[in-house]
């Protein structure tokens, strides 16, 4: 996989870069702000760009606002942003219209290193990645007339889960069950919530996130 | 413009006064004249009616002017009482009897009406007893008298006259005449006391009242000492007649006081005017005091400025308070503590309070017109007043701050110290034992690895929750709406955001509304006991108007709390306000109002 990296600390850049290398991806190109980045993912088109979001030129969230650029630009670049602070805000902004190759984690997650490779991967392939720190701000927040309380615990988990992005495989292994039992949680959950039923993994954390998102300023 | 207090009761009495005084003169003349036992008849005639007159149309007067002063009443009725003195003159046996029975009343009435001068309220207990014992000497002792004394053959006959004995009527009159000797002493005391312990603008209203009123006792009490010593017939005569004249003075002397206080009043505030427009600048509140205390000869006046509580909006509270010239709270003097204030107002607005003996109270009329004299000088000191108190208030606030922020710092400190910082130590050791171990141990190494980046996300958790607290980053990066979006999400309790700004707002502006929304936020969570809360953010006449409200217990203390004072300054450096409204079980709102122009 061809990867553009983007983030200030060079230090932290090239770990990355070796990280993925290690793990047999091709870094195309690293980027030190964020119109560097822009100008690096249009020459360079690689499948995954791996942004942190805060970067010069003004170091507020200018790599997440040339993530969303690129999202209209180069809508076949994959995006995995990195921050030291996750905001659910933000994964509504990243997410937006498709949860299609869009990746949001918290920085400290590259310390997990198969993980986070893992996440590249799925993200790169059109995948979904959301941090399980957004899934929690979503799953925790409380609102009256809670729709989630008619939810089991192991439910409330799968939930969690599959709006992270994973796989029902993936899911299965996390919560060592069968990957029929993680079927038939994911089909009473989509019953419960009123959701429409989905086959992909990004649908299905479109459908999770739109239905616990807040609403849209 | 009637005096306050003249009440339909008393302006009937007054008239009922009146028209007795009439009756009076009335039957003065036809007794006297026709009396077969009086001479000189016309200069008794002249007396009678010019003390009667005089002591009841005074008294009238004075009573109108305070109708809340008895002395006006009881000069009148010292008046009254005259008149019936008069009666003795009467060739009829009962009226004269009535004459002589009540002759001396009016003596006991003119001393109370002198001791209790201004107020005709007696000032002590002794003063009291005093007065009850005078009274009893001028009723008992003429009945007493009356008992045993015949009258001598060509006068009326004594209708009271039980039985005849000359030795008894002595040792009456000698007692009496001891007794009256007493008594005109002892008033001429109380009265030099009641001088003494005058304050100073207190002898200028007292002066000409009470030394006619000392000179009318000393004569009485010399014409006693006389009819004691036994001197000859003629000289007595004298003195009586010079005592009566002294005691005639009494109405004119309070009314020479009435017309010294309009003089010297026309006097005192035209002099006020024209120092106050000599007053040197720079030295405005001494001058204008000064001037004030000469204009109303009172050393002690000092002069209490009207400061309203800051601006319109919902500050619950008092209308505002009263300072001195430095900006200082003034408490007012209560009644009853021997000073006294008058407030002055301009154009319908409070100004200031003239704080000053309690005498002056008497001739409201002067301070008053002093202090609209004032008014416009006492309007600029005012203002300089109130530009002190907000100085003080603003050191004050600032200094807080400081100390927010100085308490902040220290809270960061240690929050790094017992947080991160240990972990990153913890971390580096188990790196280093790790090192050590990785040729001899690998699999334990790896464990400790494992470990150490535990220690190292848990210290990453720490160090974002510390930056979210100093200042969060969706603050800087996308404003107040994004902000409070998130913290209501992070909220324990569903939160409902309406109405918030879509555009920016100035860094500080947007700041001290959001920690104004995550305290309240707070302090919801662990006091309010609420189902809900709801957090309104509106732009309002070039404000931002930012308030929390629940549906809690209530009954929160606007002024509890470290962190509500915290919010407060960190307001008021933006020379914004805080409020809290928390009525017992109907919930709490918090409201900032942030001025943020446009």
């Amino acid at each position: 996989m061809r990867v553009v990296i983007a983030e200030d600390s060079v230090l932290l850049r090239e770990g990355i870069a070796r990280l993925l290398e290690e793990a047999g991806h091709e870094v195309v190109g690293q980027a030190g702000d964020a119109e560097d980045l822009v100008r690096k993912v249009l020459a360079h088109r690689p499948d995954i760009a791996v942004v942190d979001v805060r970067m010069p030129p003004t170091n507020t969230d200018d790599g997440l606002r040339a993530a969303l650029e690129l999202r209209e630009r180069a809508p076949e670049v994959a995006v995995l942003v990195l921050s030291q602070y996750v905001e659910e805000g933000y994964a509504h902004e990243l997410i937006g219209g498709g949860a299609a190759g869009v990746g949001y984690l918290l920085k400290d997650r590259v310390a997990d290193v198969e993980r986070f490779v893992d996440a590249v991967a799925r993200v790169g392939e059109g995948g979904s990645a959301l941090d399980p720190e957004v899934v929690a701000q979503l799953l925790g927040r409380r609102r009256r007339d809670d729709p989630l309380e008619g939810l089991t615990r192991r439910e409330r988990e799968v939930l969690g889960l599959m709006a992270e992005g994973r796989s029902n495989s993936a899911i299965a292994e996390e919560l060592v069950v069968t990957e029929r039992a993680v079927e038939k949680h994911v089909t009473s959950i989509f019953g419960k919530l009123d959701l429409p039923p989905a086959a992909h993994d990004h649908r299905r954390v479109l459908a999770v996130l739109r239905y616990l998102g807040a609403p849209r300023p | 413009m009637s005096p306050a207090g003249l009440t339909p009761a008393k302006r009937a009495a007054i008239t009922a006064i009146g028209f007795t005084g009439l009756l009076g003169i009335a039957w003065t003349f036809v007794a006297v004249l026709t009396s077969d036992h009086t001479s000189p008849k016309w200069l008794m005639l002249v007396l009678m009616l010019a003390i009667g007159t005089s002591f009841t149309a005074t008294g009238m007067y004075a009573w109108a002017r305070r109708p809340d002063s008895w002395f006006g009443l009881q000069l009148s009725l010292v008046g009254l009482l005259w008149f019936l003195t008069a009666l003795s003159a009467s060739n009829d046996d009962l009226l004269f009897t009535v004459g002589v029975l009540f002759g001396s009343l009016s003596s006991a009435v003119i001393i109370q009406a002198l001791l209790g001068y201004p107020t005709g309220r007696l000032r002590s207990r002794g003063e009291r007893a005093f007065i009850v014992l005078v009274y009893l000497l001028c009723t008992a002792g003429p009945l007493a008298q009356m008992l045993f004394a015949a009258t001598p053959g060509d006068m009326p006959r004594n209708l009271l006259l039980v039985e005849e004995n000359d030795r008894l009527v002595e040792v009456i009159d000698t007692v009496l005449r001891g007794g009256s000797l007493a008594a005109a002493v002892g008033a001429m005391a109380l009265l030099m006391l009641r001088w003494q312990r005058a304050t100073i603008p207190e002898r200028r209203l007292l002066a000409p009242v009470l030394w006619s009123g000392v000179a009318t006792t000393a004569a009485l009490a010399l014409s006693l000492t006389g009819q004691l010593l036994e001197l000859p017939g003629d000289l007595l005569n004298v003195l009586d007649f010079v005592g009566l004249f002294i005691f005639a003075s009494v109405p004119f002397a309070f009314i020479i006081g009435i017309v010294r206080q309009n003089l010297s009043r026309g006097h005192s505030v035209g002099r006020l005017v024209s120092r106050l427009g000599a007053a040197q600048p720079g030295r405005g509140a001494t001058s204008l005091s000064e001037a004030l205390s000469i204009a109303l000869h009172d050393r002690s006046l000092s002069i209490a400025y009207w400061v309203p509580a800051a601006g319109a909006g919902p500050s619950v509270g008092q209308p505002g308070r009263y300072v001195d010239a430095a900006g200082k709270t003034v408490e007012l003097p209560r009644p009853g503590s021997g000073r006294s204030f008058t407030e002055v107002e301009r154009e319908g607005r409070r100004v200031a309070a003239i704080v000053h003996d309690a005498s002056l109270d008497e001739e409201p009329e002067l301070v008053q017109a002093a202090g609209a004299a004032a008014a416009l000088a006492l309007e600029n000191e005012r203002l300089d007043a109130e530009l002190r108190v907000q100085i003080a208030e603003v050191r004050a606030s600032r200094a807080r701050l400081l100390e927010v922020v100085t308490r902040e710092r220290r809270r960061i400190e240690r929050d790094l110290h017992d947080g991160a910082q240990q972990r990153l130590v913890a971390l580096a050791l188990t790196l280093g034992i790790a090192e050590h171990q990785v040729a001899d141990d690998p699999e334990q190494a790896r464990a400790l690895i494992r470990e150490a980046r535990g220690e190292a996300r848990l210290a990453l958790e720490e160090l974002r929750e510390l930056a979210r607290g100093i200042h969060p980053a969706i603050l800087t990066d996308r404003g107040l709406g994004p902000a409070l979006e998130a913290l209501a999400s992070r909220s324990p309790l569903p939160v409902e955001l309406a109405d918030v700004p879509g555009e920016r707002l100035p860094p500080p502006v947007e700041g001290a509304a959001y920690f104004v929304v995550a305290e309240a936020l707070a302090n919801v969570a662990k006091y309010a006991q609420a189902s809900h809360a709801e957090v309104i953010v509106q732009r309002v006449n070039g404000h931002a108007v930012v308030e929390v409200r629940d549906d809690g217990v209530g009954g929160a203390d606007p002024d509890g709390g470290s962190g509500l004072r915290g919010l407060e300054d960190r307001l008021a450096a933006l020379d914004g306000r805080l409020a809290v409204f928390s009525p017992s079980g109907r919930g709490t709102t918090i409201r900032a109002e942030i001025p943020c122009a446009s």
